[in-house]
């Protein structure tokens, strides 16, 4: 059983990381249906990024689409990460490279004034 | 192991319907997917259609019961807490794995349909069954791609992890179509395979196609197609419950109606 488990956990993990990060295909995979699943994959991830950070999207307009590709493909989402998270590091990493203007410090609330 | 009710037709409840899916005629009940569900805030519309005598089960997304990593107990406990929160009758999840090598699929993967890989699914199933208060049923998900060197046919994998495990299986026809349509199985040698004995309900869902795939999206019409193994299955047994799934780009409450009626009629013209 345990190396049954250890079998399938390598070709799991193998799977993933090409469909995910880009690696290259597992042996016996047929080349267009993987590709078909990769852009399916992608597309799902980047549909959830934009429908919860819509306000990142609409900034980014036509350049969202490349950008959030390459940022994903270089951070696959990892176990136990939140969609949320995805989205806000997304915003980050936009942010580090220009894309976005930088986040301005929150204006002080008038409820908010010590004195 | 207790008998299954009689469910009759359903749909999934979303938070983003919840008023339609409240008011819509002929819902019998509904089921929930349980990762959204948080102890001690279920949605009003969820605790109304209780109140009403409405069955809702819990389905979940997560458990990833075809990974190679040990059943994750915390999932399990969530999904037993909403089973039991909801006075749920079954609870289910998918023949899939999300998470492998560290990594999350955001979607539900395929499984090899290897020996190996049947051999880790039973015994992730039968931990999680340890830790539930009622029967687990189990779906057949939408591939895009297929596992190398299969020793068995979907229908095959299927009915084996039943006689291993006592599960109950939940037949998405949309799935089978899909399957059909990208990767060229046979639906019907698939719903000779499977012990129909054991089907706890069905799922119902529409797609698109773009170019030469078709898309399992949940965000678009059923086709007359899915209706059509709806049919060629319930002529081989009285499903105990048939379920639409919508998950977005959610149409009027009309063409919603109109969806389940389409079903409810495939269902009563093998009464």
């Amino acid at each position: 059983m345990t190396d049954a488990r250890e079998r399938l956990a390598a070709a799991q993990a193998e799977l993933l990381r090409a469909l995910l990060a880009d690696g290259p295909i597992p042996a016996g995979f047929d080349e267009s249906r993987f590709v078909v699943e990769r852009r399916a994959l992608l597309s799902k991830r980047r549909g959830v990024a934009a429908m919860l950070g819509p306000e990142v999207a609409n900034e980014l307009g036509e350049r969202f689409r490349p950008l959030f590709d390459a940022y994903a493909t270089a951070h696959p989402r990892t176990a136990g990460s939140r969609a949320r998270e995805d989205a806000a590091n997304f915003a980050d990493w936009a942010r580090e490279r220009g894309e976005l203007p930088p986040v301005e410090t929150p204006r002080k609330r008038w409820w908010r004034r010590s004195s | 192991m207790s008998e299954l009710p009689r469910l009759g037709v359903g749909i999934g409840w979303r938070s983003e319907i919840d008023i339609t899916v409240e008011r819509l005629p002929g819902v019998d009940f509904v089921e929930v997917v349980a990762e959204n569900i948080h102890i001690g805030h279920i949605p009003e519309s969820v605790v109304l259609l209780r109140e009403r005598g409405v069955p809702v089960l819990p389905h979940g997304v997560s458990l990833s019961l075809g990974g190679a990593d040990e059943v994750d107990a915390q999932r399990v406990k969530h999904l037993a807490e909403v089973a039991e929160a909801l006075d749920a009758p079954l609870v289910s999840d998918h023949v899939c794995f999300v998470r492998a090598g560290g990594l999350d699929s955001g979607h539900l993967m395929p499984v090899p349909r290897t020996r190996d890989a049947l051999d880790v699914l039973v015994a992730n199933v039968k931990a999680a069954q340890q830790d539930l208060p009622v029967p687990l049923a189990l779906e057949n998900v939408a591939a895009l791609l297929e596992w190398p060197d299969g020793e068995l046919s979907e229908g095959q994998f299927l009915a084996e992890l039943v006689e291993r495990t006592d599960c109950y299986l939940l037949v998405d026809v949309a799935n089978l179509y899909a399957n059909a349509r990208n990767l060229g199985t046979d639906p019907e040698r698939f719903l000779d395979e499977i012990p129909l004995e054991r089907l706890a309900y069905v799922h119902v869902a529409g797609g698109v196609e773009h170019g030469e795939v078709y898309h399992d999206t949940h965000a678009h019409a059923v086709l007359p197609e899915v209706l059509g193994l709806l049919d060629e299955l319930c002529s081989r047994v009285a499903p105990p419950g048939v379920l639409l799934e919508r998950d977005d780009n959610y149409p009027s409450d009309t063409e919603i109606a109109t969806e389940l009626a389409a079903i409810r009629e495939v269902v009563e013209k093998h009464r």
